[in-house]
């Protein structure tokens, strides 16, 4: 998971892609399995059942050939008479019944021919037995032969071997003795089921292996098949399981067989299951085959489409990346129609307002408060141009020539920005505007450009307190041995046009108009009448009876006909009236 | 069903002349089973003293009718020939593997074959080579006194001179053989009674006729 959360968009588009069509092609290839191989499998078990059902006919048949070869070869008259001869001691004649033996063995096509007397003793036996002279009653099916003296079957072992034994009464016109014939269940018998079934069929008990289609060297297993334990007892004889041979597995089926040995003797019928498979994993090859050039496909499509994707978006975070490192020039260019491209052009519309407003503010942060340029930032503030009456504040500092010849130039600095910054401070008290400094002035706007209705007493306010800050500067200054500063201050209320000056990279706000060299020759004027503070009569008609108002004159001013009247400012008493704010 | 027809109608056949001679029985008796039931078709004989060998003893005669040995069952005294006349109109192939008399009268119809002489005392079964489910026995006993017993298992032993005798009984199923069964008895005037109880193994299976009688 922390990976996921670290990985790019475009390496998690491609990871669920991949993850989702390699879930789909391993659900199919699992289900094909699960389907297909169940399928095979049954399939294989029902041809080893019937195979078990092939062989079980094959033994009645050979049974039922057994039996009429015996009852045709015991109704020989020839037969009856060699058999009679051992009820005369004298010509008995073991040979000759000996040779017959042989004789019936080629004409029946049998592995063995036994004849008894009428109570179960061998008289002679092809090939040769050393039972001869013994007892076979005990023996099946010669037991049941004489039980019933009728013909009976049996599949039992003889030195080692496994036969199917016929045991039929031969009649004289009484029974005078019993006919055998035997036929071996060997390794060609497995081979011709083998060869009708094409299932592998081996006749064994748990002690050994009798006859089997599987070479000799090829046995081992097969016992072990047999002794292992079946996986559902109540179907233990019927139950398949699964035996490896050379490497190849194969499903084996267990069939009980009638027959009297010392153990139960079993029929094992096996097919191959990795054949019957080999159609499925062909199949499976294929479908992976074809599934993987599927996800070879999907990927590459999955890697274009988060290509196109994620593209953009990259584009757009490097283009984030120039925004964070200030650089507000920087455009994204995403091409199409689609939510990416308008995300583009979102970005851009917002780096392009971005840039306007550190534009402006970097217009206004200068010279007007945060107030004041958050004002003007948000719009409240038009900035078109428009006429507006002001007032209109200059400041010069007096004697400054001498000083500045008398100072040292990092002193004299040092001075001026120690002024500045209280002569700033006391404008922006006020919510003015510092519009510029004017090397040792400072020139300030009062009404604009955030309307003010009281902006004449703001400027004169701005003015006194500028001068109260100087008195406390001065009593710094002494006290380190540095000369006092005087100061002139000017301020005129008239109409201007405000508005953005200036070419596009240094546009700024500014006012134009008569009022502002006006102002600035009134300040000029505080010189000659050595007055600190000196307004216009507008500015003075303006004021409240707080302000105390000190001499009056009418002069002239120069660029204009009629003389100026102008008032000094002395003082603001102490008890302010309620002034609106802003 | 054949089986029990036959003797019945053969013990029939044998009475008619003893009824006609109205001979004195010298011996009456019965043979039963373990079960205390009367065997039919058992024989009671006079085992001792045997009979003098004869040379003009009458002729038997096992006829073979419609594929079948008739009588099935013929006790004879030892020395008597015995004919097989076949009057079927398909050959016959007579044959006894018998140690008492083994002989063989190959395919021949009609009274084609010559006689037969049975010389010892014992069992004879005879077959024919042709036909397997053809059988009968030729019962070869030592002396001209026997008798065969009826549907109840009585017989009578007539004409028989007083004086001391051993009797044995024989059937085809005895499991005792006949020396085994022997009784003494003291033949008088009056008749003598003498029960045999023979201990019978189950009939064995034979080749089946199966309607055979009705083909050619």
């Amino acid at each position: 998971m922390r990976w996921w959360s670290r990985s790019s968009l475009r390496s998690r588009i491609f990871v669920a892609f991949s993850a989702l069509i390699l879930t789909v092609l391993l659900a199919t290839l699992g289900s094909i399995q699960l389907v297909v191989g169940h399928q095979a499998v049954r399939t294989l078990g029902r041809d080893l059942r019937t195979t078990g059902q092939v062989f079980e006919t094959m033994l009645k048949e050979r049974a039922a050939r057994l039996q009429t070869n015996s009852t045709l070869l015991a109704g020989d008259f020839a037969l009856k008479r060699v058999f009679a001869t051992h009820f005369d001691p004298d010509s008995y004649d073991s040979d000759t019944l000996a040779s017959a033996g042989l004789s019936y063995r080629q004409r029946a096509g049998v592995q063995l021919v036994w004849m008894t007397d009428e109570a179960g003793t061998m008289l002679a036996a092809s090939p040769a037995s050393t039972r001869i002279g013994q007892s076979l009653a005990a023996l099946p099916p010669l037991r049941q032969a004489l039980d019933g003296q009728a013909a009976a079957t049996a599949i039992v072992e003889v030195d080692h071997k496994l036969f199917q034994i016929v045991a039929v009464p031969v009649f004289g016109p009484d029974v005078i003795g019993y006919l055998m014939l035997g036929q071996a269940i060997d390794d060609s018998v497995a081979a011709l089921l083998k060869q009708d079934t094409h299932s592998d069929v081996t006749f064994l008990t748990t002690a050994r292996v009798y006859a089997s289609s599987w070479s000799t060297a090829d046995r081992d297993p097969l016992l072990a098949a047999l002794s292992q334990p079946s996986e559902d007892p109540g179907t233990t004889q019927q139950s398949t399981q699964l035996v490896e041979i050379r490497g190849e597995r194969f499903l084996s089926l267990v069939l009980p067989v009638s027959a009297h040995l010392s153990l139960p003797l079993h029929a094992l019928v096996q097919g191959s299951y990795d054949k019957a498979l080999a159609p499925l994993h062909a199949l499976q090859r294929q479908i992976a085959a074809v599934g993987a050039v599927g996800l070879l496909l999907a990927l590459m499509t999955g890697i274009v489409l988060s290509g196109n994707m994620t593209g953009p978006v990259r584009s757009l975070v490097a283009a984030m990346h120039h925004v964070l490192r200030g650089n507000l020039h920087h455009r994204t260019h995403i091409e199409g129609s689609d939510e990416l491209r308008f995300l583009g052009r979102s970005f851009n519309e917002m780096a392009a307002g971005l840039e306007d407003r550190e534009r402006i503010k970097a217009t206004f942060g200068r010279f007007v408060s945060r107030d004041v340029a958050e004002a003007v930032l948000s719009g409240r503030i038009p900035l078109a141009g428009e006429r507006l009456e002001v007032s209109i504040l200059f400041q010069d500092i007096r004697g400054f020539t001498a000083l500045s010849e008398q100072l040292e130039p990092a002193r004299l600095l040092g001075l001026l920005n120690q002024f500045f910054t209280e002569a700033v401070a006391a404008v922006e008290a006020e919510g003015g505007m510092v519009k510029q400094f004017t090397g040792d002035g400072v020139m300030a706007l009062f009404g604009a450009p955030q309307a003010q209705a009281d902006h004449a007493e703001r400027a004169v306010c701005a003015a006194l307190g500028m001068v109260a800050r100087l008195a406390d500067l001065n009593a710094v200054l002494r006290s380190q041995g540095a000369p006092s500063l005087r100061i002139g201050i000017g301020i005129h209320t008239g109409e201007v046009v405000a508005g953005l000056i200036g070419p596009d990279e240094r546009v700024e706000y500014g006012v134009v108009g008569e009022a502002v060299n006006l102002a600035s020759r009134i300040e000029a004027l505080t010189k000659e009448l050595a007055a600190v503070i000196l307004v216009s009569n507008e500015v003075a008609t303006r004021l409240g009876p707080q302000f105390v108002l000190g001499r009056s004159a009418l002069l002239s001013v120069k660029g204009r006909g009629q003389p100026v009247r102008v008032v000094e400012v002395l003082a603001r008493s102490a008890v302010e009236p309620a002034r609106s704010p802003g | 069903m054949c089986r029990h027809v036959l003797p019945t109608l053969f013990l029939v056949l044998l009475g008619l002349p003893l009824e006609v001679r109205a001979a004195v029985p010298a011996v009456t008796g019965s043979v039963t089973g373990i079960d205390g039931k009367g065997i039919a078709g058992a024989v009671v004989f006079v085992q001792a003293p045997a009979a003098a060998p004869g040379r003009d003893r009458p002729g038997q005669v096992v006829d073979q009718v419609q594929k079948t040995f008739l009588p099935g069952l013929l006790p004879i005294v030892v020395g008597t020939s015995v004919r097989f006349p076949n009057h079927d109109q398909i050959h016959h192939h007579v044959y006894s593997f018998s140690p008492a008399k083994t002989f063989e009268l190959p395919l021949y119809k009609g009274e084609a074959a010559p006689a037969v002489l049975f010389d010892k005392v014992g069992v004879v079964k005879i077959g024919c080579n042709i036909h397997d489910w053809m059988s009968g026995i030729i019962l070869v006993l030592p002396s001209t006194h026997f008798a065969v017993t009826d549907a109840e298992g009585r017989f009578v032993l007539e004409d028989l001179p007083s004086g001391a005798y051993t009797l044995a009984a024989w059937h085809e199923l005895s499991k005792v053989k006949p020396e085994d069964t022997s009784q003494s008895v003291q033949v008088g005037k009056d008749p003598a009674a003498v029960s045999f109880r023979l201990p019978l193994s189950a009939a064995r299976p034979r080749p089946a006729m199966h309607g055979a009688r009705a083909e050619p």
